[in-house]
């Protein structure tokens, strides 16, 4: 049995003209890393919100079709009940910031206080989600004097602390640099090796197929593929339909029909063009 | 127009020092990209292109006025700035006008402002669009407007600050095709951008700035390939200049058609 | 960059180890006497106001914003009072239409008083104590969470507004609007400004709406408090003192008049 299912979801904000989600069905399994590319308006952001019961439950307009997490339908669930479950983190950091505390530290309690963790565990969970993402020095300095890439740290530690059993992410990186980037991709590696199961929304090529487990492609509100992510991230459909892809598979792709790539399959981690290039 | 930037030196009213002796010139019609982690000073730099800063000290020169002498109104016919952020400058009711706004703070004859807007609109691919409400369009169209807005002021120096920040593949390549026709038209390209793939593929010169100086400063390909020293500012090179270094090219590469030449 | 928005000052007094309940009834044990009572009363609360500040040891931030902010304030009161307030018979002073009297410079000084008891009792409030501490414990006491919320994040949300308010004006002057010429001008760029504002305060809104909710801000759960806020019987004891004394001038006013 599959923890999230999404069975022929379509959906359609309202005052639009068409959906943004048209009969996604997908089914992710416990502790499964899944990353979703696409080109812009293609529907990445909708499927976070809709994972993480915003929609419909805060944007209204109409879904049809089932989602499910953990045996619980989206659709008989409120918000506030869906939230403990799933935690949502998209990328602008500095919305994510709640306004309403003057430290880090107590930014990243406020979750919790809201859902009534007793205040010895409340700070043994900051503590934790704080060495976890690395963000221990910053524990005093209030949330506005941060840098962008600092922002979505917090933003994201601010869900982990939480303990979601399904984390949603769109586009966390965003404003990180290479440094910032692996970290945030490690982490999140090891939380779904601890049993959370991860939707990352991503445009950094490289990073997904060194770290996801599967790859699902979204354009006009339709997954158009979906699975390994060396084969999801190396089609030429994905090529030819305006996806970013890495430029190892793009050189590759042009290198072997010119004959300087042997192999069968296109490279899209610099460890595998390495491998095919080497003579 | 050159620029010509003389121990430039800004310290921000916190006491923050975000520059600390900047040398630098950019010759008219260079095509220049700014690197480096956040924080380095890329966009304190740039904001004094146009005059929105002040030097501390030192001095900037674009051709031969000086900017602390200058309104920051009175520059923008010299030096165009793209903000990161289209929402920080769109207001117009539709593309038309908000791309009319700009030539027309300059004070160019009717018939030279409709030429300038109708250029910078088949630029950026909006033609269609002249009616629409800018909000009513995707932030990747408002990206766009926000190109096509400065273009259409006619400066022979451009400045774009993070251009491909939250855009994809389509649009990337949309704005790296703005940026190569200016290039064909003689302007002064400076670009402030995280993505070193673009960076690579569209600058003929790199600066990597770190904690307010410049660390690097030369052709794409040299600066580009010194792995070590771009680490002292976060900057990878670029997946293909990674590549060849691991295949033990003996040349840099950063270009899809060098890579190809440089294996066959 | 001002990393801390408010005007708390991180010092150890008694002041600051107070209950922000007492803290509060100490400030409506200034304010209701200086505003029902008798006016003659005002200007003898400036009295146990300035041994509060000492107390508090925030002697340097108060006078700092009573330079700043109260005089500003209660000195033009003060002008425009004497000036415009009718009767009165004893004429000082005349400026042309304006005779300042004896009776009107009277009043403007006890109205001034009670405005300087009223913003110095909640400066002093806020100069001993975290606004977190004192939002938590209004919560706990039955204040609705989001009444709190509202509150603190203006206080947040008021210098974002205005660092983005600066970017904005910088992108418009990048694109040659003059904003720094004649009056008209400057009226007339306003439109460049304004939107971008509202438009990004709208985005910033609902994005916000969704942060907060995904982390239970709306949750049926009993809310818990990261800090503990002491209420030690010594401040119940003052709270109970306190309201005598209120009541006891109440009492005295009426007897009085």
């Amino acid at each position: 049995m599959a923890f999230v299912t999404l069975h022929n979801v379509t959906y359609q904000y309202p005052l639009t003209q068409s959906p943004a989600l048209q009969e996604i069905n997908l089914k992710i399994n416990e502790g499964e890393f899944l990353a979703v590319v696409g080109p812009n308006g293609a529907g990445k952001s909708t499927l976070c919100y809709a994972l993480a019961g915003f929609v419909p439950h805060f944007f209204k307009g109409e879904l049809t079709g089932e989602i499910t997490v953990d045996g619980k339908k989206s659709s008989e669930a409120t918000l506030d009940e869906w939230v403990m479950n799933v935690g949502l983190a998209f990328q602008n950091p500095f919305n994510q910031i709640s306004g309403a505390k003057f430290t880090v530290f107590e930014e990243l309690a406020f979750g919790l206080e809201n859902i009534g963790i007793p205040r010895e565990e409340m700070k043994v969970r900051v503590e934790e989600a704080m060495a976890l993402t690395g963000i221990r020095e910053l524990a005093d300095r209030s949330p506005y004097s941060l840098s962008g890439g600092q922002q979505q740290r917090v933003a994201l530690t601010s869900i982990l602390v939480m303990k979601p059993k399904l984390l949603v992410l769109d586009e966390p990186t965003s404003q990180m640099d290479p440094i910032g980037t692996r970290e945030v991709f490690s982490v999140v590696r090891k939380m779904a090796e601890e049993g959370m199961t991860v939707v990352m929304v991503e445009h950094k090529v490289e990073w997904i197929a060194n770290f996801a487990d599967r790859v699902m492609a979204l354009k006009d509100g339709r997954m158009v593929l979906e699975g390994k992510p060396n084969e999801v991230l190396t089609s030429d459909m994905l090529a030819e339909n305006g996806f970013g892809i890495s430029r190892y598979t793009s050189t590759a792709r042009e290198a072997k029909k010119r004959g300087l790539w042997k192999k069968e399959n296109l490279p899209v981690t610099l460890d595998e063009a390495v491998e095919g290039f080497a003579k | 127009m050159n620029i010509e930037i003389t121990n430039l030196r800004f310290t921000y009213p916190t006491g923050l020092e975000a520059l600390k002796g900047i040398n630098l010139t950019i010759n008219s019609g260079e095509q220049v990209a700014i690197v480096g982690q956040n924080g380095a000073g890329k966009t304190t730099l740039v904001r004094h292109f146009n005059g929105l800063l002040k030097p501390t000290s030192g001095t900037i020169f674009i051709g031969e006025w000086e900017t602390t002498k200058f309104s920051v109104a009175k520059l923008a016919s010299r030096v165009g700035y793209v903000f990161q952020n289209p929402d920080d400058q769109l207001f117009s009711r539709d593309v038309l006008t908000e791309v009319t706004f700009g030539p027309r703070n300059l004070g160019y004859e009717k018939a030279k402002i409709e030429e300038l807007v109708q250029r910078a609109l088949s630029l950026t691919e909006l033609t269609d669009k002249t009616d629409t409400n800018p909000y009513d369009l995707s932030p990747t169209w408002r990206k766009m407007i926000a190109l096509a807005s400065i273009i259409a002021m006619d400066t022979p120096i451009v400045i774009f600050d993070e251009p491909t920040t939250g855009q994809d593949a389509v649009n990337v390549a949309r704005i790296a095709n703005v940026i190569a026709e200016l290039r064909n038209e003689g302007k002064t390209v400076i670009t402030i951008t995280h993505d070193i793939d673009f960076c690579a593929e569209n600058f003929e010169r790199v600066v990597a700035l770190s904690n307010g100086q410049v660390l690097l400063d030369g052709p794409a390909r040299e600066v580009l390939g010194q792995e070590k020293v771009l680490a002292q500012t976060y900057v990878d090179p670029p997946q293909l200049t990674r590549l060849g270094k691991r295949l033990g090219l003996k040349e840099t590469v950063t270009r899809q058609e060098e890579f190809l030449r440089a294996i066959e | 960059m001002n990393l801390n928005r408010s005007f708390f000052v991180p010092v150890n007094s008694p002041l600051h180890n107070l209950n922000p309940l007492t803290k509060l009834a100490l400030v409506f044990s200034m304010i209701l006497p200086a505003f029902l009572s008798l006016p003659q009363l005002a200007p003898f609360l400036a009295i146990p106001i300035l041994i509060a500040v000492f107390i508090g040891r925030v002697q340097k931030q108060y006078f700092n914003l009573l330079l700043k902010l109260v005089l500003p304030t209660i000195l033009f009161m003060f002008v425009m009072q004497s000036l415009f307030l009718p009767g009165g018979e004893t004429v000082i002073l005349n400026l042309g239409i304006f005779d300042v009297t004896r009776e009107s410079m009277q009043s403007a000084f006890y109205t001034v008083s009670r405005i300087f008891v009223m913003i110095s009792s909640f400066a002093i409030l806020l100069l001993t104590t975290h606004p977190s501490e004192l939002m938590s414990d209004l919560t706990r006491r039955g204040l609705p969470g989001q009444f709190a919320y509202v509150i603190i994040s203006t206080l947040q949300i008021l210098p974002q507004m205005q660092a983005k308010a600066q970017t904005i004006i910088a992108a418009q002057r990048s694109r040659g609007l003059d904003t720094e010429s004649s009056f008209r001008k400057r009226i007339g760029s306003l439109v460049p400004l304004v939107g971008p504002l509202v438009f990004g305060s709208l985005v910033e809104v609902e994005e916000r709406a969704i942060a907060i909710e995904a982390r239970g801000f709306t949750s049926k759960r009993v809310k818990t408090s990261l800090h503990e806020i002491p209420d030690p019987a010594f401040d119940k004891i003052l709270r109970g003192i306190l309201v005598i004394l209120v009541i006891a001038s109440f009492t005295l006013n009426l007897w009085l008049s």
